[in-house]
C-alpha cells in the first residue's frame, strides 16, 4: 500500500514538491512556513502582506556560476523547478507554459539581461506568470548565477 | 496635507492599475492576475466562452462523444477529469464512504435526533438539500457549507468536535451530498449575502500570493497555465468542479474535501494553507461552487 502511493505521488509528478499540503492529508510532512508571503487570510498577518516590488537587479562582477549545479537547480522541484514552465536539456516531464530554453545560447542574450529576468521577470513584463526567483528569495545570488550558467551552455 | 494623501492614493491607484494590479482597501500593494470577467449568473454555462471545455463535458453525452480524448496526453485536460465521472456505477472506495457517513448519522442521530433535524434545518429529510450549498445562514450569520453545517450541528447538538476536514466530518458531508446526486446544484445568488461572498471568492480567486507570486487564476483561467503541462499535471478549468466534491483520492488513499484541495493548490503555490472552515476558504467555494450552478452534484466520485 505504501508503496502504490509513493509510486502514484511520483507519477500524479507533484508539481512544486517539499510541501506537506502537496502531498494530501494522508502523508502529514513538516510543512515549511510561507508565512512571510502574502496569504488570503482575513485575519493572519500574512494576509495583510504586500507583494514584494518588482525589482530590478543587476549582476555585479563576473558570472562565476556552475552550469551543472544550474541544470540541477532548474530540474529540482523544491528550488527552481524551471521546468515546470520551460523546455530545458535534460530533465523529465517538461512544462509548456513559458518558451523552450533547450537552446538558450542561441537566443544571444547576455549573462546580465538573463540574470535580471531570472531575478524578476515583472521588469521585464508585469503581467508575466514567471516567478520572481530573486525578489521572492527562492534562489540565492550563487544559485542565480548557476542557473544563468546552465542557460548560457544550453546550445 | 489631506489634499496630498488624495493625490498620493490617486496616484498609486493608477500605477497599480497600469501594472495590472489592485490597491487594497487597506493601502497594500497586492498584485493581481487580470480579471476574467466571469458572469455568475451563467452558473456552469459560463464556461462558452472561457475555456470552452464544457463541450466535452457538459452531460454523459457528450463525455461519451469525447471519450477518446482520455488517451491524448495533450488533450484529456479538457475532459476536466468528468470522464472519471462516468464510473459512477462502479465501486470505488467513495461509495464506502457514502456508507460509512451514513453509519455515523444514524449512530450520531440515535444520541440525538435534533442532530439529523439540525442537519436538514428543521426535517430529517436531507434529500436535495445540499445541492442549495454554500448558503447564508441567517441565524448563525454566515456563510455555511456542507461541512461547515455538520461540524455546527455536531458541536451544538451534541457537543461533539467535527471539524472540518477531519474524516469523520468529510464522510458525512458524502453521505449528505450523496443525497442530491444528479440534482443540478443552486447556490442562490438572489441573496446578497452569498452575493457578497461571491465577490469577495472571486476577489480571492485573482490575488498574488506565497512565494511563487501566483494566484488561483495563474493556473486556472485561459491565457494562464491551464490547459499547458506543468511538469506531471495540467491544470483546468474551475468550471464544475465544486460537483464532484467531497471527492475520493485513488493515489493517496483518502476523502478529500475542496478546502483541503484549496491547501493543497496552495502548498503547490508555496502559500500559506488555510485550514478548512477558514473564512476566506468559505468565499472561495462560494466562488467556484457558482461555477458549477446548473451541474448536477456528482457525489461519490473518485479522481
Ligand atoms: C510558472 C511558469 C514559469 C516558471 C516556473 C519559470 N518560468 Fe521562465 N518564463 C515563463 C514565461 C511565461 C516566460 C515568457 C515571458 C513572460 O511571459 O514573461 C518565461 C521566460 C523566461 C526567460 C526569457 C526567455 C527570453 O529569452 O525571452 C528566461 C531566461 C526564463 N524564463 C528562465 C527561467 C528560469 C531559469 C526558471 C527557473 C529558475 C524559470 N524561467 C521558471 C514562465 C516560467
Ligand atoms: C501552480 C498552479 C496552480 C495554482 C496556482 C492553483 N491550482 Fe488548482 N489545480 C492545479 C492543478 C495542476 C490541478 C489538477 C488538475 C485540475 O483538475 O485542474 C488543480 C486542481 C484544482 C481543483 C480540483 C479540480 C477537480 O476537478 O478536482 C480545484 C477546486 C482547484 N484547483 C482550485 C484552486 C484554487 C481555489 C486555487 C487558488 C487558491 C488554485 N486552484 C491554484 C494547479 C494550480
Amino acid at each position: 500500500m505504501k508503496r502504490f502511493v509513493l509510486f502514484a505521488a511520483v507519477l500524479q509528478g507533484l508539481t512544486f514538491a517539499g510541501t506537506a499540503a502537496a502531498q494530501g492529508a494522508a502523508a502529514p510532512q513538516a510543512a515549511p512556513g510561507y508565512a512571510a508571503y502574502p496569504c488570503l487570510s482575513y485575519s493572519l498577518p500574512c494576509g495583510k502582506l504586500a507583494t514584494r516590488k518588482p525589482e530590478k537587479k543587476d549582476l555585479v562582477g563576473p558570472l562565476n556560476g556552475n552550469a551543472a549545479k544550474g541544470k540541477q537547480i532548474a530540474q529540482a522541484r523544491n528550488r527552481g523547478n524551471c521546468l515546470a514552465c520551460h523546455v530545458m536539456p535534460g530533465g523529465s516531464q517538461p512544462g509548456s507554459r513559458g518558451p523552450d530554453l533547450s537552446h538558450f545560447s542561441s537566443t544571444g542574450r547576455s549573462a546580465a539581461e538573463a540574470y535580471a529576468m531570472v531575478w524578476d521577470m515583472r521588469t521585464v513584463n508585469p503581467e508575466t506568470l514567471m516567478p520572481p526567483f530573486g525578489t521572492n528569495e527562492i534562489l540565492t545570488d550563487q544559485e542565480l548565477r548557476d542557473v544563468v550558467a546552465f542557460l548560457l551552455s544550453s546550445k | 496635507m489631506f489634499e496630498r494623501k488624495r493625490t498620493i492614493l490617486l496616484s498609486a491607484l493608477v500605477l497599480g492599475l497600469a501594472a495590472g494590479c489592485a490597491v487594497l482597501g487597506d493601502g497594500t500593494y497586492r498584485e493581481r492576475y487580470p480579471d476574467a470577467q466571469i458572469d455568475p449568473f451563467k452558473g456552469v454555462e459560463g464556461d462558452v466562452g472561457f475555456s470552452d471545455t464544457i463541450q466535452y463535458w457538459r452531460d454523459e453525452a457528450a463525455l461519451q462523444r469525447h471519450a477518446g480524448l482520455a488517451d491524448k496526453p495533450a488533450e484529456v485536460w479538457k475532459l476536466n477529469w468528468k470522464h472519471m465521472d462516468l464510473d459512477r456505477i462502479d465501486l470505488h472506495p467513495g461509495h464506502l464512504a457514502v456508507d460509512e457517513g451514513q453509519a455515523l448519522v444514524k449512530k450520531l442521530a440515535a444520541r440525538n435526533p435534533a442532530f439529523l433535524t439540525c442537519l436538514g434545518e428543521g426535517s430529517a429529510d436531507l434529500k436535495g438539500k445540499a445541492a442549495a450549498y454554500p448558503k447564508f445562514d441567517e441565524a448563525l450569520g454566515r456563510i455555511v457549507t456542507v461541512e461547515a453545517r455538520i461540524e455546527h450541528c455536531a458541536k451544538s447538538v451534541l457537543k461533539e468536535d467535527l471539524s472540518q476536514g477531519k474524516p469523520p466530518n468529510t464522510r458525512i458531508s458524502v453521505y449528505f451530498k450523496s443525497l442530491s446526486a444528479g440534482m443540478p446544484i443552486k447556490v442562490d445568488l438572489s441573496d446578497e449575502n452569498v452575493m457578497e461572498a461571491y465577490r469577495r471568492g472571486e476577489e480571492l480567486f485573482y490575488r498574488k500570493t506565497g512565494q511563487l507570486n501566483f494566484a488561483c487564476a495563474s493556473c486556472h483561467v485561459p491565457g494562464s497555465i491551464m490547459g499547458h503541462k506543468l511538469r506531471g499535471e495540467t491544470p483546468t478549468t474551475p468550471f464544475g468542479d465544486a460537483a464532484h466534491y467531497p471527492t475520493y483520492r485513488t493515489p493517496v488513499g483518502a476523502l478529500e474535501s475542496i478546502q483541503e484541495r484549496f491547501a493543497r493548490c496552495h502548498g503547490q503555490m508555496r502559500t500559506q494553507g488555510l485550514k478548512p472552515g477558514d473564512p476566506a476558504y468559505a468565499d472561495l467555494e462560494v466562488f467556484v461552487t457558482v461555477l458549477s450552478n446548473g451541474y448536477p452534484v456528482s457525489v461519490p466520485s473518485a479522481r
